[in-house]
């Protein structure tokens, strides 16, 4: 038998079989009983069961028609103008098939979309409005331009309870045969932060190790970390520049990482109690608004590897400082 | 004097007074000279190295000149096999001076010149020269900071010539207009002084051609060699940046360079870390190239170019001011990510191809797939075998795909084994129900 990840296979298939969110079910159950949905906004952190919810959407609505009736996009990957003029007003403007009157398009990192996509979408809901409906999903809805907005009727998905997570995560271990101990669900509940997919993840990478334990979700999550964001730093931090950008080149390269992630990966690392870098704690603010710095030159600017390489730079001189000072403490 | 001799040759200095500039250097390499009158000093050779037209040769023939020494010059256009300069230097060493001079300077001019190939053996006939040496040997170069010379800097008492100023040299060509009977405007001077960027030869040059035979020298007249530009290969232009003085030298490089302003800055960034040692210098060049970045980024955005100018002045001025310490040559590399991007490019592709299964299966973007799900996976296939043969399963990934993930060829293995038992087991189990019928 093939099986396809946990966090997709344990996915909820019906609105009933959402664990939490009850007011979103609520009303969403509500649009189903009358065959007419408006468009929609859902917005929240992730692994809270957005997409989730508007593909239990969208099964509930048209049963085994759903694949005819349903566009799914990643605003991500596919962000610009183009992708809106063409695909989703094609898929608009047709009429839908069986019971229910209209289309749905899900458009999922919605928040991703350029202002001029998001302007020409503006357009496409209003004209097409009697054939198609939109389902946004985002996580941050203020980068939504308000007039969809306004034209949205508004999800907010709160984060998870604990309590939420673990019975799921309990639910599946049992059906996979998997011990899973009390410290076990406290290390997933630490690295996933309420992020549902997240934490399943977690669980079938330690559980790919054998008993789900703390030390085993930690080990997972070290291995699934590239070894080369700590090196890195650390190397900055050392003063080789030369081959911290080494490995920087090699995780964008090699591991076909975009700058952000990068920089994310790095913030974590800078505080994480169990990474390899130690620096006292201002430092460690220092580092953390200079990564704020680089995040935002890199969403304003046009080449990773150098911002991130600036990046270095500036470890390097923090490290030289940093060693300094101890020097004349001594 | 014939109209035929070139201005630089016919005033080309004969006392020490007459040459301009560079101070500093002149009394060192002078220091130096005086102290073989009481001993063998430490150094034996002196190394005089700086750009073209500042006065090396000069220099020497007019110090050897003034202080009463013979000089025994070598230079590009003699042959230096190790063989054929032990004949040259020991012929000249054991007769005796015609002149009657207290003693003799061992001169090589323009020791970069020097063919790797053709010369073989020279350089280390030359350090071997210097370790024996009884008398002073000099040597000129332009560029010195070549490794293969390293023994030579070692064995060396390294002298600067730096350019001539706009003022120094602009000082010269009026002299040179008075002597020709020349009406000058100084503006007219200035500008080819300017030009000539510290290279007196090219300035004298350039003065010849626009000024002999007439009485009268304009700005105009000038204006017609303005158009005489250079462009520069990319080391050379690297070279100028890199040691430029002022945010306008950095700036004038732009219009010097044969390549585009986005290449050179590839070759700007991968150069950095060799250029500028120094903590503080790298951070400041770098913030000067990631704020140029952050212009490039709006410029795309916006289409308005009019950013453009503040960017290329970050990008030049920007990183050519980061310098706190004076320049260095250092051998400039080519931008080693474009190798890696070409290189990778097939891997790219088919990390792409499993993105798009991953993406479209578990309902994220390509993005996550390749930052999150990915390195998921890696972990699964390295602890278990036959977990990740079935994920990959429902993935549909192909053997290459396995062993991108995996990066590991054993593991890969071991996957596609489990992969093979799953289908033979599945088709047992599909063969199970018909089989009553043959029993």
């Amino acid at each position: 038998m093939s099986e396809i990840l946990w966090a997709e296979k344990y996915r909820p298939r019906t609105l009933d079989e959402m664990v939490n969110q009850e007011d979103v079910v609520r009303r969403l159950k509500e649009f189903v009983r009358e065959r007419n949905v408006p468009h929609l906004l859902f917005a929240g952190p992730p692994g809270t069961g957005k997409t989730t919810a508007a593909l239990a959407l969208a099964h509930e609505l048209y049963g085994e028609e759903w694949r005819n009736n349903v566009l799914e996009l990643n605003a991500s990957d596919e962000r610009g103008i183009q992708t809106i003029r063409e695909r989703v007003k094609e898929y608009a403007r047709t009429v839908a098939l069986g019971k229910v009157p209209f289309k749905m398009i899900i458009l999922d990192e919605a928040d991703n979309m350029t202002s001029d996509a998001q302007q020409a979408l503006r357009r496409i809901m209003e004209l097409y409005t009697a054939t198609a409906r939109f389902c946004l999903i985002a996580n941050y809805p203020s980068k939504i331009i308000e007039p969809i907005q306004s034209r949205c009727a508004f999800f907010r998905f709160r984060p998870l309870s604990k309590e939420d997570l673990f019975s799921r995560l309990r639910y599946i271990a049992e059906r996979e045969g998997v011990e899973l101990t009390e410290e076990g669900l406290d290390a997933i509940w630490e690295v996933s932060a309420g992020d549902m997919r997240r934490a399943i993840n977690t669980l079938q990478a330690a559980a790919a190790l054998g008993k789900v334990t703390a030390e085993s979700v930690y080990k997972a999550v070290g291995m699934a970390k590239p070894k080369e964001v700590s090196e890195m730093i650390n190397l900055a931090l050392k003063g080789d520049f030369v081959n911290a950008r080494e490995k920087l080149r090699e995780l964008m390269i090699n591991y076909g990482l975009s700058g952000t992630d990068i920089i994310r990966q790095v913030h974590r690392e800078i505080f994480s109690a169990r990474s390899s870098i130690k620096l006292p704690d201002d430092v460690r603010v220092e580092v953390a608004d200079l990564v704020g710095e680089i995040d935002y030159r890199m969403v304003e600017g046009s080449d990773d590897e150098i911002q991130l390489s600036a990046f270095l730079a500036k470890l390097v001189l923090i490290g030289k400082r940093l060693r300094e000072s101890t020097r004349s403490a001594i | 004097m014939s109209v035929n001799v070139p201005w630089a040759e016919k005033y080309r200095p004969r006392r020490l007074v007459e040459i301009v500039g560079n101070k500093k250097a002149i009394s060192t390499l002078m220091t130096w000279l005086k102290s073989w009158e009481k001993d063998i000093p430490n150094k034996r050779a002196v190394l005089l190295y700086g750009p073209p037209g500042v006065g090396k040769t000069t220099l020497v023939h007019v110090i050897a000149n003034e202080l009463g020494y013979e000089l025994i010059e070598l230079n590009a256009s003699d042959i230096r096999r190790a063989e054929e300069l032990e004949r040259v230097i020991a012929r000249a060493l054991n007769t005796s001076s015609l002149f009657g001079t207290k003693g003799r300077i061992i001169f090589f001019d323009e020791i970069d010149g020097m063919s790797g190939t053709e010369d073989q053996g020279g350089l280390a006939k030359i350090v071997d020269i210097i370790e024996r040496t009884r008398i002073p040997v000099i040597m000129a170069a332009n560029d010195p900071w070549d490794p293969k010379f390293r023994t030579l800097r070692n064995l060396s008492l390294v002298i600067r010539l730096n350019r001539l100023r706009v003022h120094e040299v602009m000082r010269i060509l009026g002299r040179i207009c008075m002597s020709e009977g020349i009406k000058a405007d100084p503006a007219a001077l200035k500008a080819i002084a300017t030009m000539a960027e510290g290279d007196l030869r090219s300035a004298i040059n350039d003065l010849q051609a626009v000024a002999q035979g007439r009485k009268f020298l304009t700005l105009e007249d000038v204006q017609g060699l303005g158009r005489r530009i250079r462009e520069y290969d990319v080391f050379t232009v690297l070279k100028m940046l890199f040691s430029a003085r002022t945010a306008e030298e950095a700036k004038a490089v732009l219009s010097r360079s044969a390549i585009g302003y986005d290449m050179l800055i590839q070759w700007i960034h991968e150069n950095l870390p060799y250029q500028y040692k120094d903590p503080e210098e790298l951070w400041k060049a770098y913030d000067a190239l990631s704020r140029a970045d952050v212009y490039f980024g709006r410029i795309r955005r916006t289409q308005n170019w009019s950013l453009l100018s503040y960017a290329l002045d970050l990008v030049t001025a920007g990183v050519a001011m980061a310098r706190k310490h004076p320049y260095h040559f250092v051998k400039y590399q080519f931008p080693k990510r474009l190798l890696m991007l070409s290189r990778a490019k097939s891997a790219r592709q088919l990390r792409e191809a499993i993105c798009k299964r991953i993406a479209r299966q578990i309902h994220v973007s390509k993005r996550y797939a390749n930052a999150e799900i990915i390195p998921l996976l890696k972990v699964i296939f390295e602890a278990n075998p036959m977990m990740g043969a079935k994920i990959a399963k429902a993935l549909d990934l192909n053997k290459d795909m396995i062993d991108l993930i995996t990066g590991d060829e054993r593991c890969t293995k071991a996957i596609l084994k489990n992969m093979r038992q799953i289908e033979e087991e599945k088709e047992e189990g599909e063969r199970k129900p018909f089989s009553p019928l043959f029993t």
